[in-house]
């Protein structure tokens, strides 16, 4: 029955994105906000793992496609008067157009898709070291120019105006979407041709591989997914591009790193789990109940604590919560089943 | 006197200088902790974090010049050495990426910290700031930060090299960047030589942490963090195992940034970060062991 | 003066079994040979002693005192020098600083012979002493990497395939000074492919297969090729 595993390995992830959408449901709309939040976080994450878990290759420039994501959907969407407003440096064309919610999510995927193609082009020839420096370098000029270029953004600023879009619904529907992208791109021979270059580079060049190739596929599909994530977010709240930088670099190369970027079970769970802890954090500065007791931290203990997590399951579970592994429903082994292990053996 | 090439004046070639010279000691300082552990430490900008804030507190506290300068000295050290003993070595056996997002981790650890304790604001810079004074050299005024920071970062840098060349732990801490299993058959004892490393590179964190507050007014959580990225793309520029190869990376790319700091005008100057990731990596794509580095070097880990 | 014991070692990789109950000695002005085809687990004997490779059953025992879950420093500073497979030279440093890097395993309090040592042994070494180590001929840097395992002044001597690459006259240099070696009152563990020369020179070789000790063999054994292929063999 292996069709049962196989959906097990989608339906863990999907019923875990799920779940959070119910229990967001049931509490108060100030604290439905941090759901929402854990949501978009699920998604970048999720898009990060395409290329990481799947190419064993580290990249630190993800949030730049998630950030030309943000910014496509948000320059597209913002009522035309506002933009006159907000944006008064933007390029006519963009001062002009419009587009509706639905759509702007798919521009910000391909946007974020073509983006990822142009920098893996060159770029995915490299790696190690080279290829980390590299990836940054690319996070860093891309902040750098959205913080800076009026004619693409508000600059400086953050979004304003920017219909926010993303509700619980969106959000699960979008946190579920790029499950179902990754699950489906990990059942594909690319993937498997991907991960056998991570287990071993030289066999499966000998195989007839080309690790060029699919890792550059991996990132462009990985990118899109980052960008349609951003596009995801800049509905949710202001962004503006001091946001899209180092820090959600870090804390989303943490949350996969923490939930073992080799499954997408483990960017699931580490998405939910690390950022539900930030969450938390992030509302005790405003003082939470918790069974009764109520109480209040000082601003920054959230991403202390975060940072402290990580510290710890790095070094005691470097593979990350679920080890990199998919949940596997324990083989019942069937007669069958045992016979032909006896026969290979 | 002026340089009749674009805007450079000679002030501005000699804060080149200085940049690029503090961005070499930081580049030897990730270099040979690199070369020991292969380990890329991105925290390393949080050390000199720490320690422009404890000059800051040095002096807010009254302290004497030295004295504060002595405190920043402490504080850089036993953090360099607290991050060893936690972070390092138990993470020494496992995979480079595990390494990098853990030195990442602790980066953000440090840098969140500094912000829950001092605030986003920060804190106004030491006493120190006097040295931002001209001298009068031929009647081209110089800061004295520019001369002091290129003659204590040479003077550094020269007695690394003394210690490197001449002195046993020297020997001993540049074969294991070499080839460390082969080098502790011989004999040479592992933790002497990444404690070796560990302090000499908190050495130069420490005195990077002194001449980079200078020319800031206040101290910030991210202090130190744009620099470090930026010495760690010109480590990875020149070629990360090697001493030599490292300071040239890190040299060229702070002289870059310094020199095109101040030949830019304002509205090119803004995308200065831009350009300099963009050269790096260009010169990546082209040379990807670095710049300076001859041939493969064996990168064999404990 | 100090013998080396391996009693019963056993060292497994995962699942692979590298060596089984292997048990030999070295004394003092002995040679003692390993040989055996590849993959039978000499370096890993080898490797095991130094403490650098897993131990998962037996002993190492330097002069009664159990050698087993030792950092390889430590062993090395005991008095045990190993001339690794492939030389390991440091190509990059000078002859002189390979030599001196060698001086790390010295033991405390002992100055020994120090460098004249390997220059009296290798005069070549001291011809070369400024060059970069990385220029020399193969024969010449595997007189180096000998002449860097006894400036430490070790008790015990342990060499991996010195005649690996080597030509026939170099080969002979290598082997003569290993006698010249083992009249000085070292102990010597010798692993070799070259089966017949190996048996001629050794006081004692055992021959090593699949991780088990198959035939031990005295010098007289030497012209009995038949016995050799043998034991290979089986
Ligand atoms: N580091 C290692 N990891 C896993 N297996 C190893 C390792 N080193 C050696 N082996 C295995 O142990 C066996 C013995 O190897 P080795 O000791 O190198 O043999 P020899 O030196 O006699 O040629 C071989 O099967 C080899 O594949
Ligand atoms: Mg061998």
């Amino acid at each position: 029955m292996t069709w049962i595993r196989r959906a097990v390995e989608l339906l863990a992830p999907a019923l875990l994105i799920l779940g959070t959408a119910l229990l967001a449901l049931e509490v108060s709309s100030y604290l439905q906000a941090y759901f929402l939040d854990t949501l978009v976080k699920v998604a970048i994450v999720v898009a990060l793992y395409v290329f990481i878990g799947n190419s064993g290759v580290l990249s630190f420039g993800h949030v730049s496609f998630v950030a030309v994501g943000a910014w496509t959907a948000g320059v597209l969407t913002v009522p035309e008067d506002q933009k006159r407003i907000t944006m008064p440096g933007l390029a006519h064309f963009l001062l002009t157009t419009s587009v509706g919610n639905v759509a702007s999510l798919v521009l910000a995927a391909v946007v974020g898709g073509i983006f990822a193609f142009a920098v893996g082009l060159p770029l995915m020839r490299l790696s190690g070291l080279a290829a980390g420096i590299a990836t940054f370098g690319v996070l860093e000029i891309t902040n750098n120019v959205l913080t800076y270029e009026q004619r693409i953004g508000p600059g400086l600023n953050a979004f304003s105006s920017v219909p926010s879009t993303t509700g619980i619904w969106q959000a699960t529907i979008g946190g579920l979407v790029c499950v179902v992208v990754a699950y489906a791109y990990q059942r594909t021979r690319f993937s498997r041709m991907l991960r056998a270059t991570r287990e071993d580079p030289a066999a499966a060049a000998a195989a007839g591989i080309s690790i060029y190739r699919q890792r550059l596929l991996a990132f462009t599909l990985s990118g899109a997914l980052a960008g349609f994530a951003g596009g995801l977010y800049v509905h949710l709240q202001p962004l503006q591009a001091g946001s899209l930088s180092l820090n959600l670099t870090f804390v989303t190369l943490a949350m996969l790193v923490v939930g073992g970027s080799g499954s997408l079970l483990g960017a699931v769970v580490g998405a939910l789990a690390l950022n539900g802890i930030f969450s938390f954090f992030s509302a005790a500065t405003n003082t939470v109940d918790v069974l009764g007791w109520s109480f209040t931290v000082p601003s920054g203990t959230a991403e202390l604590t975060l940072g402290m997590l990580m510290a710890i399951v790095l070094i005691l579970r470097p593979n990350g919560l679920t080890g990199g592994r998919e949940l596997s429903l324990p083989r019942r082994r069937s007669v069958a089943d045992l016979e032909k292990a006896r026969a290979t053996t | 006197m002026t340089l009749a090439f674009l805007n450079l004046t000679w002030p501005t070639f000699a804060n080149g200088l200085a940049l690029g010279g503090v961005y070499a000691l930081m580049a030897v300082g990730i270099g040979l902790v690199f070369g020991v552990l292969r380990l890329v430490n991105f925290a390393y900008g949080q050390l000199i974090m720490a320690g422009a804030f404890a000059l800051a507190f040095g002096s807010q506290w009254g302290f004497p010049n030295w004295a504060s300068i002595l405190f920043c000295f402490g504080v850089v050290l036993g953090l360099s050495v607290l991050m060893d003993l936690l972070v390092f070595r138990p993470l020494r056996t496992h995979s480079p990426a595990v390494m990098l997002v853990a030195t990442f981790a602790v980066a953000f650890l440090l840098q969140n910290i500094a912000l829950l304790a001092f605030g986003p604001l920060g804190k106004s810079a030491g006493a120190l700031a006097i040295l931002n004074a001209p001298w009068d050299i031929g009647g081209v005024f110089i800061k004295k930060i520019a001369v002091i920071s290129f003659a204590t970062a040479v003077g550094c840098l020269v007695i690394l090299q003394l210690l490197l060349t001449r002195t046993p732990l020297g020997l001993h801490m540049r074969a294991a960047a070499m080839d460390f299993r082969t080098a502790r058959l011989l004999g040479v004892r592992a933790n002497w030589v990444i404690s070796g490393a560990v302090i000499v590179s908190g050495l130069f964190a420490a005195v990077s942490a002194v001449m980079l507050s200078v020319q800031e007014l206040t101290v910030v959580p991210t202090f130190g963090t744009q620099d470090t990225i930026l010495v760690l793309a010109g480590v990875v520029l020149g070629g990360l195992n090697r001493p030599i190869p490292a300071t040239l990376g890190g040299f060229s790319i702070g002289f870059a940034n310094g020199i095109l700091g101040g030949v830019l005008p304002s509205n090119q100057s803004q995308y200065l970060p831009s350009f300099l990731f963009a050269a790096v990596i260009v010169v990546l794509l082209v040379r990807p062991n670095g710049l300076f580095a001859r041939g493969g070097g064996t990168v064999e880990r404990v | 003066m100090t013998a080396l014991t391996v009693e019963k070692l056993s060292i497994r990789y995962g699942a692979v079994e590298a060596v089984r109950g292997l048990s030999l000695e070295v004394k003092p002005g002995e040679i003692v040979g390993l040989i055996g085809p590849n993959g039978a687990g000499k370096s890993s004997t080898l490797h095991a002693i130094m403490g650098a490779a897993p131990v998962t059953g037996g002993d190492v025992r330097l002069d009664g005192t159990s050698l087993v879950g030792r950092r390889p420093e430590d062993v090395a500073r005991r008095g045990i020098a190993l001339v690794p497979e492939g030389r390991r030279i440091f190509g990059e440093l000078t002859v002189d600083e390979n030599l001196r890097l060698g001086l790390a395993g010295r033991r405390r309090g002992r100055n020994g012979g120090g460098l004249t040592r390997a220059f009296d042994l290798f005069p070549i070494l001291r011809e070369f002493r400024s060059r970069q180590a990385g220029v020399l001929s193969g024969g010449q840097q595997q007189q180096l990497a000998i002449g860097r395992a006894l400036v430490a002044d070790p008790d015990v001597l342990l060499l991996d395939e010195p005649s690996l690459g080597l030509a026939p006259k170099i080969v002979d240099v290598v082997f003569e000074a290993l006698t010249q070696i083992r009249d000085s009152g070292l102990g010597v563990l010798l692993v070799e492919q070259r089966a017949q020369r190996t048996v001629a020179l050794a006081d004692r070789s055992h021959v090593l297969a699949n991780g088990e000790l198959r035939l031990t063999l005295g010098p007289e054994d030497a012209s009995d090729t038949d016995r050799l292929v043998a034991a290979y063999l089986a």
